[in-house]
């Protein structure tokens, strides 16, 4: 039994991991351009794509296809920022009409390039660690562990400690004050586009071995990054760090248990008696949306 | 002239805001603008920073016209702008604060020597550097603001109410402090309700009504100015 609740919390540390940094990403986007990012799902499947077409197609290491992936994705995002966000910008629901725009856009193409079956992907490695007797944590899931930890603290340090961190934190604040400082917008909602669909893209991309990729996988991962970043507060991104871990350990305790559909039931009601206890969500204040 | 405002309308939606203001600031000395509520106050120094776009006129600024630029392009140029109500970034240190004044300037060892001299103005804003922004008082505030307009060393400084909410103590000092930036050479556009302030405090003033300037001239004469009196300094 001890064995099962140790391997359990390993379980939901991964889970946290990759959870947090789809989080993360949303509420950049959100923060910056108001803009909730409906295709931040695709943006996923679109990393873990990337994975099947370099690593499995092209037998090129996995590595290299993860980072292509990232910075593939990110490239998307400027697309999507390019070509709609910024016409829209000022007009929430239009941003996120256009998103829901562009997610069928990247289904489509994922179905046309790879048809509608899942993608097998041979794991790139085997390599196992047993932590304590019978718990074990594979490499596949220590590397998206390890990229969660890198990421977010990078994250951090370009927040907190770099100017265009701090002019990205400004824009999110006031973005009007913000211009008054001689921060452009057009500048800063592009990094903070690239940065989150790079992060959903890396994550796509390191987890594909483990999830075989289809195209409407992006839909329980968007499902669950809103119930985290309502959980978290929206625009709050320590808030979604900590929903992300607190809803990883829930969902994966409550599935190892009981099943799957008891843990999404239990992860909605868990965001309903947030939003019902603290509607601005645990992190957020209550005098900013 | 340093900065020149020749006959500018802004309109929001249908409602003009702005209906032909014409403005003219010298490279020193406060220019104060005066006028009750929703006369334009506000708009005018909105349309300088390229916040508000004109419809109608021109705005120049040291023989370059400006009022096409975005509002970042008019910080490069030189004119700062302390917003209505501080707009403080919340969530954002004092320094972080201070900081995103000097987003443009990219030599480090300047930037940290304008934040020092920021700090000297402002012996307060040191003790509190690290702490949020939004725990500061008002005053506190107000003093965020303006030497966050100073990081970027501007050539123009603009203030928008800076003596709103404040008590009388700490307006006393915000306008010591006034006076020092304008000693050192910074011209400043003061817009302000407390007209008695403001026309002590500057040389030139302009009296806005609903869109217009009704009044404009040296500030002491507009102090005697009975139309002056009655409107604005309570008799």
């Amino acid at each position: 039994m001890s064995e099962l609740i140790l391997q359990t919390i390993v379980n939901s540390i991964y889970a946290a991991s990759y959870m947090s940094l789809i989080a993360v990403g949303l509420v950049l986007i959100f923060g910056v351009m108001g803009v909730i990012n409906f295709a931040h799902g695709e943006l996923y499947m679109a990393g873990a794509y990337t994975v099947v077409a370099l690593y499995s197609g092209l037998n090129l290491p996995f590595f290299v296809a993860v980072v292509v992936g990232m910075v593939f994705v990110g490239l998307l995002g400027l697309v999507m920022e390019y070509a709609f966000f910024r016409a829209l910008r000022d007009n929430p629901l239009g941003g996120l009409i256009a998103s829901i725009g562009f997610l069928l856009i990247l289904q489509t193409v994922a179905v046309l390039g790879f048809g509608v079956r899942m993608a097998h992907i041979r794991p790139s490695t085997q390599e196992k660690i047993e932590l304590f007797d019978g718990v074990l944590l594979t490499h596949q899931r220590l590397y998206v562990i390890v990229a969660a930890i890198l990421l977010l603290t990078a994250l951090y340090i370009f927040l907190r400690k770099t100017k265009f961190g701090w002019a990205m934190r400004a824009c999110a604040q006031d973005t009007e004050a913000a211009a008054l400082q001689g921060i452009s917008l057009n500048q800063i909602t592009r990094i903070a586009m690239f940065i989150g669909a790079g992060l959903a893209g890396v994550v796509g991309a390191l987890t594909a071995p483990l999830v075989s990729p289809t195209p409407y996988m992006g839909h329980s991962i968007i499902v669950t990054a809103f119930i985290i970043i309502v959980v978290g507060g929206i625009g709050q991104l320590e808030g979604a760090v900590v929903a992300a871990i607190l809803y990883a350990f829930v969902h994966t305790f409550v599935t190892t248990f009981f099943d799957g559909v008891v843990a999404d039931m239990v992860g909605l009601v868990l965001m309903l008696l947030v939003l019902v206890v603290k509607p601005t969500g645990l992190f957020g204040a209550n005098d900013r949306v | 002239m340093l900065l020149e405002i020749k006959d500018i309308h802004v309109h929001y939606g249908k409602i003009a805001a702005l209906k032909g203001v014409s403005m003219e600031v010298p490279e020193d000395g406060i220019v104060t603008i005066i006028g009750a509520n929703g006369a334009g106050k506000s708009t005018t120094l909105r349309a300088i920073s390229g916040l508000s776009k004109i419809s109608a006129g021109e705005i120049w600024f040291d023989g370059e016209r400006i009022d096409a630029l975005p509002p970042e392009k008019i910080v490069a140029c030189g004119i700062a702008q302390v917003p209505e109500g501080r707009r403080v970034f919340p969530d954002l240190s004092v320094e972080e604060n201070l900081r995103t004044g000097a987003f443009l300037r990219n030599d480090r060892v300047e930037i940290d020597h304008s934040l020092e001299q920021v700090f000297t103005r402002f012996p307060r804003l040191k003790e509190r550097r690290s702490q949020w922004a939004k725990t500061l008082s008002g005053g506190e505030q107000q003093m965020v603001a303006i030497g966050r307009a100073l990081m970027s060393k501007p050539r123009l400084l603009l203030l928008d109410e800076p003596s709103m909410g404040l008590a009388p103590v700490i307006i006393q000092e915000i306008v010591r402090i006034l006076e020092d930036i304008v000693a050192d050479g910074v011209p400043v556009v003061l817009v302000e309700q407390n007209a008695e302030l403001a026309l002590s405090l500057a040389r030139y003033a302009y009296v806005l009504e609903t869109g217009s300037v009704s009044l404009a001239g040296i500030a002491e004469d507009l102090h005697e100015n009975d139309h002056v009196k009655k409107a604005y300094l309570g008799g």
